[in-house]
Protein backbone atom coordinates (compact mmCIF):
# COMPACT_ATOMS: atom_id res chain seq x y z
CA UNK A 1 0.00 0.00 0.00
CA UNK A 2 1.28 3.48 -0.72
CA UNK A 3 1.66 5.01 2.46
CA UNK A 4 1.12 8.86 3.57
CA UNK A 5 2.40 12.06 1.21
CA UNK A 6 4.47 14.35 3.05
CA UNK A 7 5.16 17.53 1.45
CA UNK A 8 9.12 17.79 1.14
CA UNK A 9 9.45 21.61 1.69
CA UNK A 10 8.81 22.52 5.02
CA UNK A 11 9.77 25.86 5.57
CA UNK A 12 9.85 29.07 3.06
CA UNK A 13 12.07 32.12 3.88
CA UNK A 14 10.56 35.04 2.37
CA UNK A 15 13.49 37.87 2.74
CA UNK A 16 12.77 41.35 1.32
CA UNK A 17 13.94 44.93 1.46
CA UNK A 18 11.87 48.10 1.94
CA UNK A 19 15.12 50.66 0.44
CA UNK A 20 16.31 48.41 -2.41
CA UNK A 21 14.75 48.39 -6.06
CA UNK A 22 14.95 45.52 -6.54
CA UNK A 23 12.77 44.26 -4.15
CA UNK A 24 9.84 45.88 -5.17
CA UNK A 25 8.22 42.84 -6.45
CA UNK A 26 9.09 40.51 -3.74
CA UNK A 27 7.30 43.84 -1.04
CA UNK A 28 3.98 43.25 -3.35
CA UNK A 29 3.89 39.69 -3.33
CA UNK A 30 4.32 39.80 0.33
CA UNK A 31 1.63 42.14 0.73
CA UNK A 32 -0.81 40.88 -1.64
CA UNK A 33 -0.50 37.12 -2.35
CA UNK A 34 1.51 35.74 0.97
CA UNK A 35 -1.57 35.40 2.98
CA UNK A 36 -3.59 33.33 -0.17
CA UNK A 37 -0.40 31.33 -0.76
CA UNK A 38 0.35 30.11 2.69
CA UNK A 39 -3.62 29.58 3.09
CA UNK A 40 -3.35 27.04 0.36
CA UNK A 41 0.26 25.44 1.47
CA UNK A 42 -0.60 25.11 5.77
CA UNK A 43 2.14 21.87 5.38
CA UNK A 44 4.86 25.07 5.41
CA UNK A 45 6.18 27.09 8.10
CA UNK A 46 6.52 30.59 6.09
CA UNK A 47 9.25 33.31 7.88
CA UNK A 48 9.19 36.88 7.17
CA UNK A 49 12.08 39.06 7.72
CA UNK A 50 13.95 41.93 6.38
CA UNK A 51 17.50 41.74 4.85
CA UNK A 52 18.17 45.10 4.76
CA UNK A 53 20.90 46.28 1.46
CA UNK A 54 20.49 42.89 0.20
CA UNK A 55 18.26 41.67 -3.24
CA UNK A 56 14.85 40.01 -1.84
CA UNK A 57 15.10 35.89 -1.70
CA UNK A 58 13.45 32.95 -0.98
CA UNK A 59 14.87 29.97 0.67
CA UNK A 60 13.29 26.88 0.96
CA UNK A 61 14.34 24.27 3.22
CA UNK A 62 13.54 20.90 2.77
CA UNK A 63 12.84 17.56 4.68
CA UNK A 64 16.38 15.95 3.59
CA UNK A 65 17.92 18.69 5.41
CA UNK A 66 19.12 20.43 2.25
CA UNK A 67 18.33 24.25 1.50
CA UNK A 68 17.44 26.27 -1.99
CA UNK A 69 16.77 29.26 -3.54
CA UNK A 70 14.39 29.54 -6.42
CA UNK A 71 10.59 30.70 -6.86
CA UNK A 72 7.87 30.04 -4.54
CA UNK A 73 6.01 27.78 -6.49
CA UNK A 74 8.89 26.11 -7.71
CA UNK A 75 10.28 25.52 -4.41
CA UNK A 76 7.29 24.21 -2.72
CA UNK A 77 6.92 21.63 -5.57
CA UNK A 78 10.59 20.70 -5.54
CA UNK A 79 12.70 18.09 -2.46
CA UNK A 80 15.57 18.59 -1.28
CA UNK A 81 17.36 16.65 -4.02
CA UNK A 82 19.90 18.25 -6.43
CA UNK A 83 18.13 18.85 -10.15
CA UNK A 84 19.27 15.83 -11.96
CA UNK A 85 18.02 14.87 -15.45
CA UNK A 86 15.73 11.96 -16.05
CA UNK A 87 16.30 9.51 -18.73
CA UNK A 88 14.27 6.68 -16.98
CA UNK A 89 10.54 6.67 -17.45
CA UNK A 90 10.12 4.69 -14.35
CA UNK A 91 11.70 4.40 -11.01
CA UNK A 92 11.15 1.23 -8.43
CA UNK A 93 12.02 -0.47 -5.72
CA UNK A 94 10.63 -4.07 -7.15
CA UNK A 95 12.13 -5.99 -9.43
CA UNK A 96 11.87 -6.29 -12.84
CA UNK A 97 8.30 -8.66 -13.99
CA UNK A 98 9.79 -10.41 -16.51
CA UNK A 99 13.28 -11.10 -14.83
CA UNK A 100 16.48 -10.05 -16.08
CA UNK A 101 18.07 -12.08 -19.30
CA UNK A 102 20.87 -14.62 -17.89
CA UNK A 103 23.35 -16.90 -20.38
CA UNK A 104 22.99 -20.09 -17.84
CA UNK A 105 18.96 -20.28 -18.17
CA UNK A 106 16.81 -20.50 -21.15
CA UNK A 107 18.08 -21.81 -24.76
CA UNK A 108 21.86 -20.52 -24.04
CA UNK A 109 23.95 -19.13 -26.85
CA UNK A 110 23.75 -21.41 -29.72
CA UNK A 111 26.52 -20.99 -32.94
CA UNK A 112 25.34 -22.51 -35.77
CA UNK A 113 27.93 -22.41 -38.56
CA UNK B 1 -15.00 -10.51 27.30
CA UNK B 2 -15.24 -6.95 28.37
CA UNK B 3 -13.89 -4.50 25.96
CA UNK B 4 -11.05 -1.95 27.53
CA UNK B 5 -12.15 1.10 27.34
CA UNK B 6 -8.99 2.61 27.32
CA UNK B 7 -10.77 6.12 26.44
CA UNK B 8 -11.98 6.31 30.49
CA UNK B 9 -8.95 5.07 32.07
CA UNK B 10 -6.97 7.92 29.84
CA UNK B 11 -9.00 10.56 30.16
CA UNK B 12 -7.05 11.69 33.27
CA UNK B 13 -3.91 12.68 30.43
CA UNK B 14 -6.10 14.85 28.66
CA UNK B 15 -7.72 16.86 31.84
CA UNK B 16 -6.56 20.43 31.76
CA UNK B 17 -3.37 20.97 33.28
CA UNK B 18 -1.89 23.52 35.61
CA UNK B 19 1.38 23.71 37.84
CA UNK B 20 0.11 24.61 41.20
CA UNK B 21 2.97 27.11 41.69
CA UNK B 22 1.22 29.45 38.78
CA UNK B 23 -1.76 31.68 39.07
CA UNK B 24 -1.61 33.30 35.77
CA UNK B 25 -1.58 29.92 34.02
CA UNK B 26 -5.09 28.89 35.98
CA UNK B 27 -6.72 31.70 34.88
CA UNK B 28 -5.74 30.23 31.42
CA UNK B 29 -7.13 26.91 32.02
CA UNK B 30 -10.41 28.84 33.16
CA UNK B 31 -11.07 30.48 29.95
CA UNK B 32 -10.32 27.16 28.09
CA UNK B 33 -13.36 26.06 30.24
CA UNK B 34 -11.43 23.82 32.14
CA UNK B 35 -13.00 20.99 29.61
CA UNK B 36 -11.78 17.63 29.58
CA UNK B 37 -10.77 16.74 26.06
CA UNK B 38 -12.08 13.51 26.23
CA UNK B 39 -14.49 12.38 24.04
CA UNK B 40 -14.00 12.60 20.22
CA UNK B 41 -16.70 16.34 19.56
CA UNK B 42 -14.69 17.91 21.66
CA UNK B 43 -11.46 20.69 20.76
CA UNK B 44 -13.34 20.93 17.00
CA UNK B 45 -12.21 24.14 16.68
CA UNK B 46 -8.98 25.42 17.68
CA UNK B 47 -9.53 28.90 17.69
CA UNK B 48 -9.78 29.61 21.27
CA UNK B 49 -7.27 33.00 21.06
CA UNK B 50 -6.26 34.10 24.41
CA UNK B 51 -5.07 37.55 23.93
CA UNK B 52 -4.86 38.61 26.97
CA UNK B 53 -2.29 35.70 27.95
CA UNK B 54 0.87 36.86 29.12
CA UNK B 55 2.96 34.67 27.17
CA UNK B 56 6.16 35.79 28.36
CA UNK B 57 9.05 32.33 29.13
CA UNK B 58 8.84 32.11 33.11
CA UNK B 59 12.74 30.78 33.67
CA UNK B 60 10.70 28.38 35.99
CA UNK B 61 8.79 26.26 33.99
CA UNK B 62 11.16 24.02 31.76
CA UNK B 63 8.15 23.71 29.09
CA UNK B 64 6.43 26.37 26.45
CA UNK B 65 3.21 27.36 27.74
CA UNK B 66 0.28 24.76 26.12
CA UNK B 67 -1.25 28.29 25.04
CA UNK B 68 2.18 29.33 23.27
CA UNK B 69 1.08 26.14 21.16
CA UNK B 70 -1.19 27.99 19.03
CA UNK B 71 1.11 30.56 17.94
CA UNK B 72 3.87 28.80 16.88
CA UNK B 73 4.16 28.50 12.70
CA UNK B 74 6.23 24.73 13.20
CA UNK B 75 3.43 23.00 14.99
CA UNK B 76 0.87 24.25 12.49
CA UNK B 77 3.02 23.55 9.47
CA UNK B 78 3.71 20.11 11.65
CA UNK B 79 -0.04 19.57 11.93
CA UNK B 80 -1.07 20.23 8.46
CA UNK B 81 1.90 17.80 6.92
CA UNK B 82 1.00 14.79 8.69
CA UNK B 83 -3.06 15.14 8.21
CA UNK B 84 -3.36 14.94 11.65
CA UNK B 85 -7.44 15.17 12.16
CA UNK B 86 -9.09 18.33 13.34
CA UNK B 87 -10.03 16.48 16.80
CA UNK B 88 -6.55 16.78 17.68
CA UNK B 89 -5.53 20.45 19.20
CA UNK B 90 -2.34 22.10 18.81
CA UNK B 91 -1.93 21.72 22.42
CA UNK B 92 -1.59 18.22 22.61
CA UNK B 93 0.49 18.14 19.53
CA UNK B 94 2.99 20.64 21.52
CA UNK B 95 3.07 17.90 24.68
CA UNK B 96 3.99 14.86 22.50
CA UNK B 97 6.91 17.01 21.36
CA UNK B 98 8.21 17.54 25.20
CA UNK B 99 10.60 14.30 26.63
CA UNK B 100 10.51 13.74 30.41
CA UNK B 101 14.02 14.40 30.45
CA UNK B 102 12.92 18.31 29.22
CA UNK B 103 10.12 18.24 31.97
CA UNK B 104 9.76 15.48 34.40
CA UNK B 105 5.98 16.84 35.01
CA UNK B 106 3.87 14.18 33.64
CA UNK B 107 1.02 16.63 32.90
CA UNK B 108 3.35 18.58 30.47
CA UNK B 109 5.63 15.81 28.99
CA UNK B 110 5.08 13.04 26.65
CA UNK B 111 5.62 10.27 28.77
CA UNK B 112 2.24 9.02 29.39
CA UNK B 113 1.03 9.66 25.65
CA UNK B 114 3.65 7.27 24.55
CA UNK B 115 3.04 4.95 26.84
CA UNK B 116 -0.28 4.82 25.16
CA UNK B 117 0.43 5.15 21.80
CA UNK B 118 3.68 2.98 22.11
CA UNK B 119 1.68 -0.58 22.57
CA UNK B 120 -0.47 0.54 20.42
CA UNK B 121 1.74 1.04 17.09
CA UNK B 122 3.62 -2.26 18.13
CA UNK B 123 0.48 -4.22 18.14
CA UNK B 124 -0.34 -3.25 14.59
CA UNK B 125 2.92 -3.96 13.50
CA UNK B 126 3.05 -7.46 15.26
CA UNK B 127 -0.17 -8.26 13.89
CA UNK B 128 0.34 -7.38 10.77
CA UNK B 129 4.07 -8.94 10.16
CA UNK B 130 2.42 -12.27 11.94
CA UNK B 131 -0.74 -12.41 9.71
CA UNK B 132 1.22 -12.17 6.51
CA UNK B 133 4.88 -13.60 7.06
CA UNK B 134 2.97 -16.71 9.43
CA UNK B 135 6.18 -18.87 8.96
CA UNK B 136 9.09 -16.33 10.05
CA UNK B 137 11.30 -17.76 12.08
CA UNK B 138 11.14 -15.91 15.57
CA UNK B 139 14.43 -14.03 15.15
CA UNK B 140 13.78 -12.79 12.20
CA UNK B 141 10.16 -11.65 13.34
CA UNK B 142 12.16 -9.61 16.32
CA UNK B 143 14.23 -8.10 13.28
CA UNK B 144 11.45 -6.70 11.21
CA UNK B 145 9.72 -5.51 14.10
CA UNK B 146 12.78 -3.52 15.14
CA UNK B 147 13.23 -2.93 11.16
CA UNK B 148 9.65 -1.54 11.30
CA UNK B 149 9.14 0.60 14.44
CA UNK B 150 12.79 0.28 16.44
CA UNK B 151 14.46 3.51 17.37
CA UNK B 152 16.07 4.12 14.84
CA UNK B 153 13.19 3.67 12.26
CA UNK B 154 11.33 6.04 14.64
CA UNK B 155 13.50 8.51 14.41
CA UNK B 156 14.19 8.35 10.76
CA UNK B 157 10.55 8.85 10.29
CA UNK B 158 10.12 11.74 12.76
CA UNK B 159 13.00 13.64 11.00
CA UNK B 160 10.93 12.46 7.70
CA UNK B 161 8.15 14.85 9.49
CA UNK B 162 10.54 17.66 9.33
CA UNK B 163 10.55 17.45 13.35
CA UNK B 164 13.96 19.48 14.77
CA UNK B 165 14.88 19.36 18.01
CA UNK B 166 15.40 22.54 20.18
CA UNK B 167 19.38 22.73 21.47
CA UNK B 168 18.61 23.27 24.91
CA UNK B 169 14.72 22.88 26.49
CA UNK B 170 13.20 25.80 28.35
CA UNK B 171 9.94 27.73 28.37
CA UNK B 172 11.21 30.04 25.75
CA UNK B 173 12.16 27.42 23.06
CA UNK B 174 9.42 27.18 19.88
CA UNK B 175 6.54 24.68 20.69
CA UNK B 176 7.31 22.96 17.40
CA UNK B 177 10.71 22.17 18.17
CA UNK B 178 11.50 18.23 19.88
CA UNK B 179 12.66 19.06 23.53
CA UNK B 180 14.83 17.33 25.51
CA UNK B 181 18.07 17.00 27.73
CA UNK B 182 20.66 16.03 24.87
CA UNK B 183 24.25 13.85 26.16
CA UNK B 184 26.72 16.33 25.77
CA UNK B 185 29.01 15.06 22.97
CA UNK B 186 32.17 13.07 24.69
CA UNK B 187 30.04 11.63 27.86
CA UNK B 188 29.01 8.06 28.02
CA UNK B 189 25.31 6.91 27.17
CA UNK B 190 23.06 6.62 29.92
CA UNK B 191 24.37 3.21 31.40
CA UNK B 192 21.96 0.39 31.54
CA UNK B 193 21.79 -1.91 34.75
CA UNK B 194 21.51 -5.49 35.17
CA UNK B 195 18.48 -6.66 33.80
CA UNK B 196 15.32 -7.85 35.19
CA UNK B 197 14.97 -11.48 34.03
CA UNK B 198 14.18 -14.17 36.83
CA UNK B 199 16.89 -16.25 35.19
CA UNK B 200 19.50 -14.07 35.32
CA UNK B 201 22.99 -15.63 35.99
CA UNK B 202 26.03 -16.68 34.10
CA UNK B 203 24.92 -20.30 33.32
CA UNK B 204 21.76 -19.55 31.59
CA UNK B 205 21.40 -19.23 28.28
CA UNK B 206 19.11 -16.33 27.38
CA UNK B 207 17.18 -18.86 24.48
CA UNK B 208 14.52 -17.38 22.18
CA UNK B 209 11.62 -18.75 23.85
CA UNK B 210 11.97 -17.28 27.02
CA UNK B 211 12.25 -13.39 25.50
CA UNK B 212 8.87 -13.46 24.43
CA UNK B 213 8.18 -13.63 28.07
CA UNK B 214 10.65 -11.64 29.58
CA UNK B 215 12.44 -8.78 27.15
CA UNK B 216 10.56 -6.16 25.40
CA UNK B 217 8.84 -6.36 21.96
CA UNK B 218 12.02 -7.02 19.85
CA UNK B 219 13.85 -9.81 21.92
CA UNK B 220 15.89 -7.35 23.72
CA UNK B 221 16.96 -7.26 28.07
CA UNK B 222 14.49 -4.79 29.75
CA UNK B 223 17.03 -3.24 31.91
CA UNK B 224 16.33 -0.23 34.51
CA UNK B 225 19.34 2.12 34.35
CA UNK B 226 21.39 2.68 37.94
CA UNK B 227 21.09 6.24 38.36
CA UNK B 228 17.14 6.11 37.14
CA UNK B 229 16.08 9.93 37.14
CA UNK B 230 13.38 11.69 34.49
CA UNK B 231 15.75 14.36 33.41
CA UNK B 232 18.46 12.08 32.94
CA UNK B 233 20.10 13.35 29.53
CA UNK B 234 18.78 10.95 26.34
CA UNK B 235 19.81 9.85 23.08
CA UNK B 236 18.09 11.43 20.37
CA UNK B 237 16.68 8.06 19.44
CA UNK B 238 15.05 7.39 22.51
CA UNK B 239 13.54 11.46 21.87
CA UNK B 240 12.11 10.51 18.72
CA UNK B 241 11.12 7.45 18.96
CA UNK B 242 8.81 8.79 22.16
CA UNK B 243 7.57 11.67 19.76
CA UNK B 244 6.39 9.66 16.98
CA UNK B 245 4.69 6.97 19.88
CA UNK B 246 3.04 9.75 21.66
CA UNK B 247 1.81 11.18 18.34
CA UNK B 248 0.02 7.78 18.23
CA UNK B 249 -1.28 8.25 21.48
CA UNK B 250 -2.89 11.16 20.89
CA UNK B 251 -4.55 9.99 17.96
CA UNK B 252 -6.28 7.04 19.33
CA UNK B 253 -7.01 9.52 22.32
CA UNK B 254 -8.77 12.04 20.47
CA UNK B 255 -9.83 11.00 17.05
CA UNK B 256 -10.52 7.40 18.11
CA UNK B 257 -9.20 3.55 17.38
CA UNK B 258 -9.81 3.66 13.37
CA UNK B 259 -7.46 7.10 13.01
CA UNK B 260 -4.71 5.67 15.11
CA UNK B 261 -4.70 2.62 12.95
CA UNK B 262 -4.73 4.22 9.57
CA UNK B 263 -2.03 6.41 10.98
CA UNK B 264 0.41 3.70 11.98
CA UNK B 265 -0.58 1.89 8.35
CA UNK B 266 0.21 5.18 6.21
CA UNK B 267 3.30 6.12 7.94
CA UNK B 268 4.53 2.80 9.46
CA UNK B 269 3.28 -0.04 7.48
CA UNK B 270 3.81 1.30 4.46
CA UNK B 271 7.43 1.25 4.24
CA UNK B 272 9.49 -1.26 2.40
CA UNK B 273 11.45 -3.88 4.29
CA UNK B 274 13.46 -6.36 2.51
CA UNK B 275 12.69 -9.44 4.87
CA UNK B 276 14.73 -12.04 2.78
CA UNK B 277 17.79 -9.37 3.67
CA UNK B 278 17.15 -10.08 7.44
CA UNK B 279 17.69 -14.34 7.21
CA UNK B 280 20.89 -15.53 8.59
CA UNK B 281 21.35 -19.58 8.74
CA UNK B 282 24.19 -21.63 9.94
CA UNK B 283 23.55 -24.64 8.62
CA UNK B 284 21.15 -24.43 5.45
CA UNK B 285 22.10 -27.78 3.61
CA UNK B 286 21.06 -29.88 7.28
CA UNK B 287 18.46 -27.04 7.96
CA UNK B 288 16.40 -27.82 5.03
CA UNK B 289 16.85 -31.53 5.01
CA UNK B 290 15.59 -31.72 8.19
CA UNK B 291 12.23 -29.33 7.16
CA UNK B 292 11.92 -31.67 4.19
CA UNK B 293 11.46 -34.56 6.65
CA UNK B 294 9.85 -33.01 8.79
CA UNK B 295 6.98 -32.11 5.70
CA UNK B 296 7.79 -35.61 4.45
CA UNK B 297 8.94 -34.51 1.37
CA UNK B 298 11.34 -36.59 0.00
CA UNK B 299 14.79 -35.74 0.72
CA UNK B 300 16.13 -32.73 -1.15
CA UNK B 301 19.09 -33.89 -3.50
CA UNK B 302 21.33 -31.08 -5.55
CA UNK B 303 21.85 -31.47 -9.17
CA UNK B 304 24.17 -29.60 -11.07
CA UNK B 305 21.62 -27.46 -14.19
CA UNK B 306 24.18 -26.11 -16.22
CA UNK B 307 27.95 -24.94 -15.60
CA UNK B 308 30.59 -23.24 -17.96
CA UNK B 309 32.84 -25.61 -17.08
CA UNK B 310 35.31 -27.18 -14.47
CA UNK B 311 38.43 -25.92 -16.10
CA UNK B 312 37.24 -22.71 -17.70
CA UNK B 313 38.36 -19.05 -16.23
CA UNK B 314 35.75 -18.20 -14.30
CA UNK B 315 33.53 -21.06 -13.51
CA UNK B 316 29.83 -20.88 -12.90
CA UNK B 317 27.73 -23.66 -11.47
CA UNK B 318 23.73 -23.30 -11.32
CA UNK B 319 22.77 -25.89 -9.11
CA UNK B 320 19.23 -26.75 -8.07
CA UNK B 321 17.90 -28.14 -4.74
CA UNK B 322 15.29 -31.17 -5.65
CA UNK B 323 12.76 -33.01 -3.80
CA UNK B 324 11.59 -35.94 -6.24
CA UNK B 325 10.85 -34.19 -9.51
CA UNK B 326 10.57 -30.78 -7.85
CA UNK B 327 13.07 -27.82 -7.84
CA UNK B 328 12.89 -26.43 -4.40
CA UNK B 329 15.58 -23.40 -5.05
CA UNK B 330 18.57 -22.10 -7.66
CA UNK B 331 21.91 -20.81 -6.63
CA UNK B 332 24.55 -20.13 -8.58
CA UNK B 333 28.44 -19.61 -7.68
CA UNK B 334 32.02 -20.28 -8.62
CA UNK B 335 32.09 -23.52 -6.80
CA UNK B 336 29.42 -26.72 -6.36
CA UNK B 337 29.68 -26.18 -2.22
CA UNK B 338 28.34 -22.83 -2.34
CA UNK B 339 26.11 -23.03 -5.36
CA UNK B 340 24.40 -26.19 -3.29
CA UNK B 341 24.45 -23.75 -0.16
CA UNK B 342 22.72 -20.55 -2.22
CA UNK B 343 19.90 -23.07 -3.70
CA UNK B 344 19.44 -24.32 0.21
CA UNK B 345 19.32 -21.06 1.46
CA UNK B 346 16.66 -19.51 -1.23
CA UNK B 347 14.27 -22.89 -0.72
CA UNK B 348 14.37 -22.11 2.95
CA UNK B 349 13.60 -18.52 2.40
CA UNK B 350 10.60 -19.50 -0.09
CA UNK B 351 9.48 -21.71 3.32
CA UNK B 352 10.14 -19.38 5.32
CA UNK B 353 8.50 -16.38 3.81
CA UNK B 354 5.53 -17.75 2.45
CA UNK B 355 2.64 -15.67 2.72
CA UNK B 356 -1.05 -15.88 1.96
CA UNK B 357 -1.01 -12.17 0.24
CA UNK B 358 -1.73 -9.05 0.30
CA UNK B 359 -5.40 -9.65 1.40
CA UNK B 360 -4.91 -11.89 4.29
CA UNK B 361 -6.99 -10.37 7.41
CA UNK B 362 -5.86 -9.16 10.91
CA UNK B 363 -7.28 -9.67 13.79
CA UNK B 364 -8.03 -6.18 14.93
CA UNK B 365 -10.74 -5.72 11.78
CA UNK B 366 -12.96 -7.48 13.88
CA UNK B 367 -13.49 -4.26 15.62
CA UNK B 368 -14.96 -2.30 13.10
CA UNK B 369 -18.61 -2.55 12.42
CA UNK B 370 -20.24 -4.73 9.62
CA UNK B 371 -17.18 -7.01 9.14
CA UNK B 372 -17.68 -10.98 8.10
CA UNK B 373 -16.93 -13.41 10.90
CA UNK B 374 -13.11 -14.25 11.55
CA UNK B 375 -11.83 -16.98 9.58
CA UNK B 376 -8.40 -18.55 11.63
CA UNK B 377 -4.96 -17.49 9.78
CA UNK B 378 -2.25 -19.97 9.21
CA UNK B 379 -0.62 -20.78 12.19
CA UNK B 380 2.97 -22.46 11.67
CA UNK B 381 4.11 -25.24 13.06
CA UNK B 382 7.37 -23.24 13.61
CA UNK B 383 11.06 -22.98 12.60
CA UNK B 384 13.30 -25.89 12.36
CA UNK B 385 15.40 -26.60 14.92
CA UNK B 386 18.28 -28.50 14.41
Amino acid sequence: CVGAFILQCKRLDFHYCDWAGSSKGMNIFLRTALTKFAAANPQIEMVVSPRPNKHPVIIGHYINGREKRYKAELLRDASGEKLKKVTKPVKSINESVRGVWSPYHGGGIVIRV
Amino acid sequence: MKRLRLERWSGQLLSARTRPCCLRQWKQVEAFGNRRLQSSQAASKNNFEDLEADLTPNPNHPSPYPAAALRSAKLAALHARLSLPQKLPLQTLARTLVDPSADPSPDFNNASLALVGGPIMSYYVAEWLTCHYPRLPMTVLFAATYAYNGPPTLTRIGKEWGVETAAYPGSEVDPGLLQFNKVTPGSPLPSLGASTRPDNRDWFRRGISSRNVYDDEFGDQIKFPENASVSNPQPTETAYSNFVKAVVGSIYLHAGRNAAKAFVQDHILSRHLDISSLFRFQHPVRELARLCQREEFEYPVARILSETGRHSRHPVFVVGIFSGNEKLGEGAAPNLLEARLRASVVALKSWYMYSPGNSTRVPSETEEVGTKPWEPVHIDLGEIIH
